[in-house]
């Protein structure tokens, strides 16, 4: 196995976690729900501003490691101003990169190549899909809904 | 003192490993310590000359194996300091044995439950969840109140806070020997005392405490004590609840069927007496032997020579992390502990125990199942070096130079 710091820090993934893109609230968000991993205290949530079947606006807050808002920065620049669809598209390629499902150097993933190496780390994976857990519930939680707007991963 | 734990590293095969082509340093001692050939022996002697049920037949074997079985009751009772108004229940660990308190309390299982409703309960934040999470249960089933003892804003308990929180309907009285959390020792001899004191009933988890300080029962205010097998080189899966017979006579039976019962009838069971009552089912007597090979194992090095050494290691490690910019160790000044547990700024605990896994280094990263010490003190995950007889200096050494490289990288 290659040093961590090569295979699952690559600096784009350091970069994003110094500074997390569409980091903070929105200011008129329609959507929201939080993701908690109780094993190591991330507590990531995530807002939505759903229009015309689009992810007009992104934005989340939160604390996690470098693995977990590197992932989470990464996903929310992807989507931004994308249809729905392209949300639960992405989500589905970028967790069977992450289970060994999927190819590695799928082009259609972007940037989030630079987070495959989780692969290797297994304890790792739900770092990496907190804030797309996230991101899934709160597409179907309507702020004002009654569902529970927390969900809590699985103790590892 | 570093020159003999060399020494006792070859006697802990499970040590003897590279990982990710390093030389191990297991640093995670506080979750599970590792085993001596002594205690692997014993336990392979007891199930390949001994290995049969107790209690159950009249065939040499399942005599042997119930002797081998009281035999490992007898030397942890000796170990604990438990006189002739104690017992000693072996349960599945530190866990189980805390469930067992604080549901037998609560339960109506041999009639009236001893708790009842409006009287109080008084647990601290230092608490891991397993002597947390019971009691809030057990005030729940029996309508008591449940009340939590604070630390001050450095993570220590004092004694004018318990005074403040006892009162007339105190019952029930739980405290950590040590915090696995924050490492803090908190003055749990005097705590006890106080409880008792006010008339409750004190309930100590000693799971932290027992591989080196060993908590003496014959000197503590104690009604009950819980400890595992696996934190004092001893098997997973056994752990004990040790206590004055007249208050474990008291608790309801957690597990009910074979070996726990006097007389079955269709309608009606009268119960065994104690220990038997409270250890329902086929018990791990393996697990039992070996834990009590681990008692022989720290009684035969000596305990002063263990907790001389882990807390000379824990000193050691406060001051070579505190010297690196950016770390902050909780409890730095808290006496007798053998946990360093630590917030470093800019870096998250998961990355930092990643990064020193590849350097051979095995620490524990993360909430140690006591979010409610962690909300108290403010603070998020930690990551956590603690430290066993076979630990050396060399390892807190390279523990230092990996967290410094570490934070450089992730900074």
């Amino acid at each position: 196995m290659n040093e961590p710091i090569e295979d699952l820090y690559q600096d784009l993934v350091l970069e994003h976690k110094r500074a997390p893109r569409h980091f903070g609230k929105l200011a008129a968000p329609t959507h929201e729900a939080r993701g908690r991993n109780p094993s190591c205290g991330d507590d990531i949530s995530v807002q939505l501003r759903i229009a015309e079947g689009e992810l007009a606006e992104i934005g989340f807050v939160g604390q996690g490691c470098a693995i977990c808002i590197a992932s989470t920065s990464m996903m929310a620049e992807a989507l931004y101003g994308k249809p729905l669809a392209a949300a639960d598209a992405l989500r589905n390629r970028f967790r069977a990169v992450l289970t060994g499902d999927g190819d590695p150097d799928d082009a259609a993933l972007g940037k989030l190549v630079s987070l495959a190496g989780v692969r290797r780390y297994p304890n790792r994976i739900k770092c990496a899909l907190l804030g797309w857990h996230a991101l899934a519930h709160a597409m179907q939680q309507p702020i004002g809904g009654t569902a529970a707007p927390t969900i809590e991963e699985p103790e590892a | 003192m570093a020159d003999s734990a060399i020494d006792f590293a070859r006697d802990f095969p499970g040590l003897a490993q590279d990982v990710h082509g390093v030389r191990l340093a297991y640093l995670d001692n506080a979750a599970t310590t590792h085993m001596p050939n002594e205690v692997l022996d014993a336990v392979r002697d007891f199930e390949t000359t001994s290995r049969a049920n107790i209690h159950r037949g009249v065939h040499t074997l399942s005599q042997r194996a119930t002797d081998a079985f009281d035999g490992a009751r007898e030397q942890l009772k000796r170990f604990v300091g438990a006189g002739p108004a104690h017992e000693l229940v072996f349960t599945s660990g530190t866990t189980e044995a805390l469930n067992l308190v604080a549901h037998g309390l609560s339960d109506a299982g041999l009639g009236r439950p001893v708790l009842a409703a409006g009287d109080e309960i008084i647990v601290t934040a230092l608490e891991h969840h397993a002597n947390f999470v019971p009691w809030q249960a057990a005030a729940r089933r029996s309508g008591a109140v449940l009340r939590v003892l604070r630390p001050d804003p450095e993570g220590r308990l004092h004694t004018e806070a318990l005074a403040r929180l006892l009162g007339p309907r105190t019952r029930v009285f739980a405290v950590t020997a040590g915090a696995n959390a924050s490492g803090e020792r908190p003055p749990f001899e005097a705590l006890l005392k106080m409880a008792a004191d006010a008339g409750a009933m004190t309930v100590l988890d000693a799971a932290q405490a027992v591989g080196h300080e060993v908590p003496d029962l014959s000197s503590l205010a104690c009604d009950f004590m819980a400890f595992s097998g696996h934190k004092m080189y001893g098997p997973m899966g056994i752990g004990a609840l040790v206590g004055r017979r007249e208050r474990l006579e008291r608790l309801a039976p957690l597990r009910l069927g074979g070996d726990m019962v006097e007389w079955v009838t269709e309608q009606h069971t009268t119960f065994a007496e104690l220990p038997a009552r409270l250890e329902g089912g086929t018990p791990n007597v393996g697990g039992a032997v070996g834990m009590a090979a681990a008692a022989k194992f720290i009684e035969r090095v000596g305990r002063d020579t263990i907790d001389g050494h882990v807390c000379a290691l824990r000193r050691y490690a406060v001051d070579r992390l505190s010297e690196l910019p950016g770390v902050r160790v909780l409890s730095a000044d808290s006496p007798r502990t053998a946990i360093a547990s630590f917030l470093t700024e800019d870096a998250h605990p998961h990355d930092l125990g990643t990064l020193l896994d590849h350097r051979g280094i095995a620490v524990r990263t993360g909430n140690h199942c006591a979010q409610p010490l962690l909300d108290c003190l403010g603070i998020g995950p930690t990551t956590r070096a603690s430290f066993a007889i076979y630990n050396t200096r060399a390892e807190v050494d390279r523990l230092a130079a990996a967290v410094a490289e570490a934070l450089r990288a992730l900074r």
